[in-house]
């Protein structure tokens, strides 16, 4: 048996370097053919907190899609300046009519779209009557109701006629719904964004960067930058990483407040605190028994201490609010104190209302931290009042469809980010249930008034109705928590719209900006042949266990797949939340969300849907993500780059670890030494990964600086940076898994030394050592492999918590992110691969053993 | 003859003790409110003689927190631990007695569940179900039946063909008696011990959950919660994720302490291969193939 345990070894040899190299090379292959020669030097890295579901902002409601490709990618007849003033993009000037339905645009002339089509007056009717349409996608299609035809004059003039007067038509053509776009381009413009602006769109790496490049035939003043790369950073503490090691020029909406100070009194950084459009509120549910009395409402907004909430949350930023307005704004009116912080007074509303005895309410929370910590300080503040407040936290998709849509809800957090929205409480359907035939006459008059002092005052008066009816608590304006490199000048320190407009943004000095060099081809091809030298090794190793055996275990795994396959599509087809709901965002059409439903196939039966996605994947197509918008298979080949790595590099270290700690633990029995090493397994067993990682970036990261402490510079930057930045993540990974080896090592070797054929060896005159080199290590191997072959599934999967730590592009994050997305066919297929892995590797340890033990070719043994 | 029990396993005992009554004393007692003491005034003080183990961002006492913490990690612990018992052993009993088709389905049944990894499904599970400390329980206990299952069924079968059970049958006993009285009580033990290393691992488990947002809600308190809610702090406030981690980790080491003594006591043959860190399904590795 013993000579049979080489191939196992050279197996497992074979194993780790074949599965770098597969993974790799696809990788540095694809990057080898289209590597660009392009200087890096002026591309500026910027933050995100949210990675848009898609570039489309005419598709989408998402805000995230603005914050990328709003005025950078695309530009609108109008446009949002800084100041939030509205001012002439597209269409150089216009003339508006006398009863304010007519307005005459003229347009740019020199204007090309980045696919080289000239943009002309076609070109605003194509996009204002797609905007329009009856079965428009647009999640803002009531901005665009009032059109009533648009008329093309001459190539460059273009005439738009509405139904009735609308003060505010320029604003909302400015606004990220309204931009141009090409008719022959505009299909592709979620994946491929095709607009007239100053940056072309260059490529997407999901879950890691959205990049863009200068559009060399710009038509309007020239920018400074030569690209723009959107890095999507969620995590907080991954955020304040990339900023400190460079990796990042700037975040501007930096996610986690409580570093600001940091920030500021560090020399490398300017930190902008600027205002949002968000208005965060307490929204309530004003048709909810014992809501719908005004009293009670009071009775909520002066048990809310907003200062101690913008003290607790935001760490101090933000502004306090007292109705549904921005304070930037010149007809702001400062209500804020309208009900002063007072729990005697608001006891006595309660009373008043009849509730003496106190109130039972739900408070359901959307994601993002602001909500979630001013949720618990605010139970607390109703608790004093006697309120009883129940927290539910709400999926973002869950959100949206019990709160916003179905309305089934008391009380929410949430910040409204679209800008002058106080329409919002004039509309008969909205989810704070608010009914005020008074309000909705000061909207209406509002909609068509075009008189600046007029609309002021119509603004002042809609700000204090809302707050007198106490339509909901409103706490603070959003801040905007800018973080930016002291070499980046020329950004935008508020959000007038949710976007980063960085035309006239620019890098002072470059330092460190080098560095990055394309793989080589002979990687790739070195990579190709070790991905070949595993296959081969598999092939010998089944052309060993023989036809029979192979075969069998295939029937097996075929019908293990089959039901895996069921079980999965089950599971995600009885999960709540609608994806077409979470794609289209907070305020959209129904419309448009059955047209939207019907393109993604939702509206097909159960059963065509479970064949068809069967079918595809038995092809390789796992079909289309629908936030992504992208095939499935790209993403998993993306993502698969970072998860397969990061799994072999934690299998090696803990190799690495376990083997030596093993040998001596076991040669060292009941010494000293050995008693050391298996205590300290016991340590590393009972040490959750995700606290050790945490550890590690106390010390080894944030503390020594030896390590990033998150993210994953991908490895075109080159082998050594990559495997440094898996380095954390994999140690964190490797260690309890270490710990579990050293045990299976140190029993699997004392069992093999008490053999008869080492004490033969012994008696013959081996030594100790001698005999456990000759024949005890090579059969000891047999159930380390074994336990191996399950650690590498368990850490390909297990990456998830860990990839989330340190923000690592993997399988692990690309299925949580599905998952919070409701991106169902995303979550199937990479379960799927997952259960795939898992099966297989069990194949390929179950042919191993055969290769050792002959006899196991058996059927009756296996 | 019987081993003693060894210092390690009073060690691991008298933390275990610790942890229970800190959480029992948490029903009745807390040094400060923990669900209504939000005091941002408070926020943020390392730990002093007030706050033992400090304050976190809301000016919430952690002591209390952990304190409170426990309570829901035993609890999530326990009860997806009684219901990988509770169901997988019956299954683990019924394969073994009846064989053929009911066998086959069970270990088929369980092959299944192992060739999905366990902490992605968990996730998926409570994903889909909805966060929260119920269906964490229930994530958590779905891959204790197969584990249970398989720990029953191995030893049982191999009674099955013992002379005492023959005797048994010889008497006239049903399957369903010798299972239970003279299959059950023999692998008693195995199960006992199993159970103390599943429960340390259902513990880590749930803090997995409750870290990526899917386990206990605020403002319930809960270990992984607060560690992951610490972790932007972790520069000027380190003792917010020290003292929840070190938490999970020292009551998962005292039940790895207390199950290696109680096996060793019980009987200290099976070693090896009740070595807990082999049979340990969940989430360390796939289960034990065989």
């Amino acid at each position: 048996m013993g000579n049979k345990a080489l191939p196992v070894l050279l197996l497992l040899r074979l194993f780790v370097i074949g599965f770098w190299a597969s993974a790799y090379a696809a990788n540095t292959f694809a990057d080898s053919l289209s590597s660009s020669s392009q200087s890096p030097e002026n591309i500026i890295n910027i933050g995100l907190q949210l990675e848009p579901p898609n570039l489309d902002p005419t598709q989408g409601a998402a805000a995230a899609v603005d914050e990328i490709v709003y005025a950078n990618v695309f530009e609108g007849l109008t446009a949002v300046a800084a100041d939030g003033s509205i001012v002439p993009k597209l269409a150089k000037r216009w003339e508006i009519s006398e009863d304010g339905q007519r307005y005459r645009f003229f347009l740019q002339d020199s204007v090309t779209f980045h696919d080289g089509t000239s943009f002309d007056a076609q070109d605003v009717k194509f996009s204002l009557e797609r905007a329009s349409a009856t079965d428009s996608t647009n999640a803002q299609k009531t901005l665009f109701e009032p059109i009533q035809s648009v008329t093309v004059v001459s190539p460059y003039v273009v005439d738009v006629k509405l139904k009735r007067a609308v003060g505010s038509f320029l604003t909302h053509l400015a606004w990220g719904d309204a931009v141009m776009v090409g008719s022959e381009s505009a299909q592709n413009n979620a994946a491929n964004p095709v607009g007239t602006g100053p940056f072309v769109f260059s490529r997407w790496r999901r879950g890691v960067s959205i990049e863009l490049r200068l559009n060399t035939s710009y038509w309007g003043s020239p920018v400074y930058l030569h690209g723009v790369n959107f890095n999507i950073v969620p995590d907080p503490t991954a955020a304040f990483a990339s900023l400190m090691a460079g990796d990042i020029d700037g975040f501007p909406g930096y996610p986690a407040p409580e570093n600001i100070q940091q920030f500021r009194d560090h020399s490398n950084f300017n930190v902008i605190v600027g205002s949002t459009e968000g208005e965060t509120v307490l929204a309530i549910n004003n048709a909810a028994p014992a809501l719908d009395d005004i009293r009670v409402r009071q009775a909520l907004n002066y048990a809310i201490d907003k200062q101690a909430i913008i003290d607790g949350a935001m760490f101090g930023y933000g502004q306090p609010i007292g109705s549904h307005f921005p304070p930037h704004h010149p007809s702001y009116l400062d209500l804020s104190d309208r009900y002063e912080h007072d729990v005697a007074k608001a006891r006595s509303l309660l009373e008043q209302a009849g509730y003496s005895q106190g109130l039972e309410l739900s408070l359901k929370l959307p994601p993002p931290s602001y909500a979630r910590r001013s949720g618990e300080i605010i139970a607390a503040q109703l608790g004093a009042i006697g309120v009883n407040v129940s927290i539910e936290n709400l999926e973002w998709s869950q959100w949206l469809s019990q709160v916003f849509t179905n309305k089934n809800f008391e009380l929410t957090i949430v910040a409204h980010t679209e800008p002058l929205d106080l329409d919002i409480y004039a509309r008969e359907n909205y989810y704070f249930n608010y009914q005020s035939a008074e309000y909705k006459s000061l909207i209406a008059q509002l909609s068509v008034a075009s008189d600046l002092t007029q609309r002021d005052l119509l603004f002042k008066q809609a700000q204090r109705k809302l707050s007198d009816d106490a339509v909901n608590v409103f706490l603070f304006q959003l801040p905007k928590l800018g973080v930016w490199s002291k070499n980046v000048e020329g950004v935008w320190a508020n959000s007038p719209v949710q976007a980063n407009d960085l035309t006239a943004a620019e890098r002072t000095y470059l330092d460190g900006a080098e560095k990055r060099f394309a793989a080589s081809k002979l990687t790739s091809i070195v990579a190709w042949i070790l991905g070949l030298g595993l296959l081969l090794g598999i092939a010998y190793l089944a052309y060993q266990a023989g036809a029979a055996f192979v075969l069998r275990r295939f029937a097996t795994i075929t019908v293990t797949m089959v039901i895996a396959t069921m079980v999965i599509f089950t599971l995600v087809e009885i999960a709540p939340g609608d994806p077409a709901q979470f794609m289209m965002g907070l305020n959209a059409e129904p419309q448009a969300l059955a047209a939207l439903r019907s393109e993604m196939g939702l509206d097909r039966s159960v059963g065509q849907r479970y064949f068809s996605w069967v079918g595809g994947v038995l092809k390789g197509d796992f079909g289309t993500s629908f936030t992504y918008q992208s095939p499935v298979s790209e993403l998993l080949a993306e993502r698969l780059q970072v998860s397969l790595p990061l799994a072999i590099y934690s299998i090696v270290l803990a190799i690495m670890l376990a083997i030596p700690l093993g040998l001596v633990s076991a040669l060292r029995r009941g010494t000293a030494v050995g008693d050391v090493i298996m205590g300290s397994t016991q340590l590393g067993i009972a040490m959750p990964n995700f606290w050790i990682a945490i550890l590690l970036v106390l010390t080894l990261g944030s503390g020594l600086r030896w390590f990033p402490v998150g993210g994953f510079p991908g490895w075109e930057a080159g082998l050594l940076p990559a495997l440094h930045a898996l380095t954390l993540p994999a140690l964190a990974l490797a260690i309890p898994q270490a710990a579990i080896l050293v045990r299976i090592v140190r029993s699997a070797l004392l069992d093999t030394m008490a053999e008869d054929y080492i004490r033969t060896a012994r008696a013959k005159g081996l030594s100790q050592s001698e005999a456990l080199k000759s024949h005890a290590l090579r059969n000891a191997a047999i159930p380390v492999l074994t336990i191996l072959g399950l650690q590498f599934s368990f850490l390909l999967a297990g990456g998830i918590i860990i990839e989330n730590v340190f923000y690592l592009p993997g399988l692990g994050r690309l299925v949580f992110q599905a998952i919070l997305q409701r991106d169902l066919i995303v979550v199937e297929s990479v379960v799927l691969v997952l259960a795939f892995a898992t099966v297989m590797i069990a194949f390929i340890v179950d042919l191993a053993y055969v290769a050792v033990d002959p006899r196991l070719r058996n059927p009756g043994l296996t | 003859m019987r081993s003693k029990l060894s210092f390690s396993f009073w060690f691991g005992a008298a933390v275990i003790g610790l942890v229970l009554l800190l959480a029992l004393l948490s029903l009745v007692w807390t040094p400060y409110d923990v669900i209504n003491l939000v005091d941002v005034g408070a926020r943020l003080q390392s730990p002093s003689w007030q706050h033992l183990l400090g304050t976190d961002y809301l000016g919430r006492d952690v002591l209390s927190q952990i304190m409170v913490g426990a309570r829901i990690s035993i609890l999530v612990a326990v009860v997806a631990i009684v219901l990988g018992v509770g169901l997988g052993v019956p299954l683990g009993l019924l394969a073994a007695a009846k064989g053929g088709w009911i066998d086959q389905c069970v270990m088929r049944g369980n092959d299944l569940v192992f060739a999905f990894p366990a902490l992605i499904l968990a996730i998926l599970l409570t994903a889909l179900l909805g966060p929260g400390v119920l269906n964490a329980i229930v994530a958590i206990g779905v891959f204790n039946i197969p584990v249970f299952a398989r720990l029953t069924r191995g030893p049982a079968l191999s009674l099955w063909s013992r002379e005492f059970v023959l005797a048994a049958r010889t008497a006239g006993k049903n399957k369903f008696r010798i299972s239970l009285e003279h299959i059950l009580p023999n692998i008693s033990n195995l199960l006992v011990v199993n159970a103390t290393i599943q429960f340390s691992l259902a513990i880590i488990a749930e803090a997995g959950l409750s870290y990526v947002g899917l386990g206990a809600q605020a403002p319930t308190p809960s270990w992984g919660r607060m560690l992951s809610e610490s972790q932007t702090m972790i520069s000027f406030a380190p003792w917010l994720a020290l003292f929840p981690g070190g938490a999970i980790f020292l009551t998962v080491f005292a039940l790895s302490l207390f199950g290696d003594g109680l096996r060793d006591f019980l009987d200290p043959k099976l070693g090896g291969m009740l070595d807990p860190k082999l049979g340990g399904t969940y989430p360390k590795n796939g289960g034990d193939k065989s």
